[in-house]
């Protein structure tokens, strides 16, 4: 089947503001976006930029508005999309080039949360043990790929920049919850912030976004109920 | 997983009104639970429309309920205790709903100017709302 594929393009060297380009590409119904996008790069346009790496849904690079919706290239199928695809940058972070956005704010989030862990002794005689209990508390967080894909979809981040944000969030959750992390109580004083967990208005953008499948707005819930209660349940 | 203490991360606005948030909304379910039974029992039950029954419900006050056409019912509401409860309707009202709206404003606006402006402008609005029903809830 053909697919026509209408493409956000910035150039900041060349255009004064955005356009789109559209091209045609022979493809099949199983075929992924990503594929369509690497097609049009080697046969009709290799101007056209985008971020990929694994391409198989794992490394978080390309992630991107596919008909509106935040989705990884690399796992988004034509049967899925239908055969007229509008692909755009993730909204909410400055774009580069075409499809390249500038992720180091969305990293300063991430950053900002102390995303590792932090052990009790600094030299540890023995192995500290955490029964499968324990480890599953946190199981569904340690999922994020840091795509970028829930924060872009969320209006509170689109408003504010400022605003932590629900994979920052999300990492934060994946140690605090964690029984042996010693410094849950560091970082809910960060998230216990106008920036921090109280932006998120639980609209739930973040849940459907995410190609993991992680349960952000319900993570959020959980940090939130962290703050009030003083308690890691 | 166990339950693990950990020290409280610290008070702030936005955690206050977090809570109160949360808790005003409990107290709504309460109050209005509260309301209907008693517009029921005063004599709503007779008055099968609905838009004075809700009337009745979230703000008890004689002067409303004279305006229905169940005639005398105001002695029912003309005491301490309904007063009480229509204070707290606006309160919890009230205060629930502007703060809901400082909480979304910076999603609408977004230059600190317009955004602090709207805040005052705001706040102006709840302390006159709180007047305006102590006067109207002291003056029925």
């Amino acid at each position: 089947m053909k697919v026509t594929l209408k493409i956000f393009r910035y150039n900041p060297e060349t255009d004064k503001k955005p356009h789109y380009d559209r091209f045609v590409v022979e493809a099949e119904a199983t075929d992924r976006i990503l594929d369509l996008l690497e097609s049009i790069k080697n046969y009709q346009d290799g101007t056209l930029s985008y971020r990929r790496s694994c391409a198989h849904g794992i490394c978080g690079s390309d992630a991107m508005r596919i008909n509106g919706v935040n989705r990884l290239a690399c796992k988004a199928l034509v049967k899925d999309v239908g055969n007229k695809v509008t692909v755009e940058p993730i909204l909410g972070l400055p774009v580069e080039k075409d499809l390249i956005v500038d992720m180091e704010p969305f990293f300063d989030h991430y950053r900002s949360v102390m995303p590792y862990f932090v052990g009790g002794e600094e030299n540890p005689k023995k192995e500290q043990m955490q029964s499968p209990e324990d480890r599953e508390r946190f199981d569904d967080t340690t999922k994020c790929i840091l795509c970028a894909a829930c924060t872009t979809s969320c209006p509170s981040f689109w408003a504010s920049g400022e605003y932590i944000g629900p994979s920052a969030m999300v990492n934060a959750h994946r140690f605090i919850f964690d029984s042996r992390d010693q410094a849950a109580a560091e970082r809910l004083k960060i998230l216990n912030d106008q920036y921090g967990v109280y932006r998120c208005h639980t609209i739930f953008n973040c849940t459907d976004a995410c190609p993991r499948e992680i349960q952000i707005t319900k993570a959020i819930g959980e940090l939130k109920k962290a703050i009030v209660t003083a308690r890691l349940d | 997983m166990q339950t693990r203490k950990i020290p409280h991360p610290g008070w702030n606005l936005e955690y206050l009104m977090f809570l109160f948030t949360r808790l005003s909304g409990l107290a709504f379910f309460l109050l209005a639970i509260i309301g209907v039974m008693a517009a029921l029992l005063m004599g709503a039950r007779y008055q099968m429309d609905l838009g004075t029954l809700m009337r009745w419900t979230f703000f008890p006050n004689p002067n409303h309920v004279l305006d229905s056409d169940i005639p005398d019912v105001t002695f029912g509401w003309d005491n301490g205790f309904w007063q009480i409860m229509q204070f707290l309707i606006i309160f919890f009202g009230g205060t629930h709903g502007l703060n809901g709206l400082r909480v979304v404003l910076e999603d609408y606006v977004h230059r600190p100017f317009w955004q602090i402006v709207i805040k005052l402008l705001i706040f102006v609005l709840w302390i006159f709302m709180i007047l305006v029903a102590v006067f109207v809830v002291l003056g029925s």
